[in-house]
């Protein structure tokens, strides 16, 4: 079912320095000759967490997609660079330029397959993958926003309060800055300083998804309960009005926490990505 | 023929339960082992079991919302008798354990 994989730390300097990030290529058993496909996981999550452990490489797999990972910085087996530029968001999208590249990506040519890149993301990730998509229209072919919304929540994240916290445990009154800020620290393998230099970063580079919109075909994703994407809706929209083909999927019964694992996501994701 | 019943395998970080979100096999089919079976969620998140056998699903317990301790029963298998009686556990499709740290610890120098 596993074909080839192979991990490794990203080595590759972009604009001098060393971005520190672990990047996976997974080669299927049985190659649909289709172009790979980039997976960019949540704030707080990783490779392993939002594309491993729920089924997802084991999927696109299955389907014969060659798959790009990247453990973003601070996350995952990524290293946590304390220069504050490593995580600023456009800096990343440089970094997965590099990486993109460095794994074989090519630009987007008329009636070949194999050309260019998909790219899926999820929350964070879908921010990244919509401004990735509308930055770079020359490789990347279609899109999948999983748990999107129009404005960054961690643009709105108290970072005084979240800092007040660590230091003496003072409570932190805004209940979405308490929230996140939990869910990260459940995680042993998160770096907690590092998340919050890219909570830092965000808030310099906030989420403005009519900047840039992207002009490739797009599948935007959320489950029905899911808080932080009801705004969905609106990113579709921006999408369709830049000239783009953007459809919806809701998952009924899914929130942001667990919309990830189900079987209609990964299997519209496939389908979407299957041409 | 014989039966093979699976636990809800460990989950690590100390997860002590699960709760089912959707079954994605059912009683009556042919499962390839590693052919994903259930989604659960944790306190932590969400993730698809592999099937640690292959076999027909005779069983499945807990529907969708049901929470699940570890340990406790989750499926059952019928298969050939002589694969019967070994203990199995849930496999992990696991990622290359190669571990690199860049960040240096100064203080340990």
């Amino acid at each position: 079912m596993s074909g080839r994989h192979t991990g490794e730390m990203h080595s590759h300097t972009v604009e001098g320095t060393d971005p520190q990030l672990y990047v996976e290529v997974h080669d299927p058993a049985s190659d649909a000759g289709l172009r790979p496909v980039l997976l960019l996981h949540g704030f707080s999550s990783s490779s392993k967490l939002n594309w491993h452990d729920t089924g997802w490489v084991a999927a696109l797999l299955e389907a014969g997609r060659r798959i790009i990972t990247v453990d973003l910085p601070g996350h995952g087996r990524s290293g946590a660079p304390e220069d504050m530029d490593s995580y600023s968001p456009s800096r990343i999208r440089a970094d997965l330029l590099q990486i993109a590249f460095d794994a074989g990506v090519r630009p987007l040519h008329d009636g070949d397959p194999a050309s260019g890149v998909d790219v899926v993301g999820y929350s964070l990730g879908a921010r990244l993958a919509w401004e990735f998509g509308a930055t770079q229209p020359e490789i990347v072919h279609r899109l999948v926003l999983g748990g999107p919304n129009i404005a960054d929540p961690l643009a709105a994240f108290d970072l005084i309060a979240a800092q007040h916290y660590l230091a003496d445990g003072t409570p932190i009154a805004d209940e979405s800055t308490a929230g996140l800020l939990k869910m990260a620290m459940l995680l042993p393998s998160n770096n907690i300083f590092a998340l919050l230099s890219l909570v830092d970063a965000i808030k310099a580079e906030p989420f403005d998804p009519a900047e840039a919109v992207p002009h490739m075909p797009m599948l935007l994703v959320a489950g029905d309960q899911d808080e932080r994407a009801a705004t969905m809706p609106q990113l579709a929209e921006l999408g369709i009005r830049a000239g783009s083909m953007a459809e919806q999927l809701t998952l009924p019964g899914r929130n942001h926490a667990n919309a990830i694992t189900s079987r209609a996501f990964k299997q519209g994701a496939i389908a979407f990505l299957g041409v | 023929m014989a039966e093979i019943s699976f636990p809800l395998p460990d989950l690590g970080e100390g997860l002590i339960e699960a709760t089912v979100l959707e079954w994605l096999v059912s009683p009556g089919d042919q499962v390839e082992r590693n052919q994903p079976l259930v989604e659960v969620e944790t306190s932590k998140s969400a993730v698809e079991l592999p099937s640690p056998q292959a076999g027909k699903v005779v069983r499945t317990f807990g529907g969708a919302g049901d929470r699940i301790t570890v340990g406790e029963p989750l499926i059952v298998f019928e298969v050939p008798d002589n694969t019967a009686g070994i203990v199995g556990t849930v496999p992990k499709d696991e990622a290359p354990t190669r571990r690199v740290r860049l960040s240096a610890v100064l203080d340990e120098d």
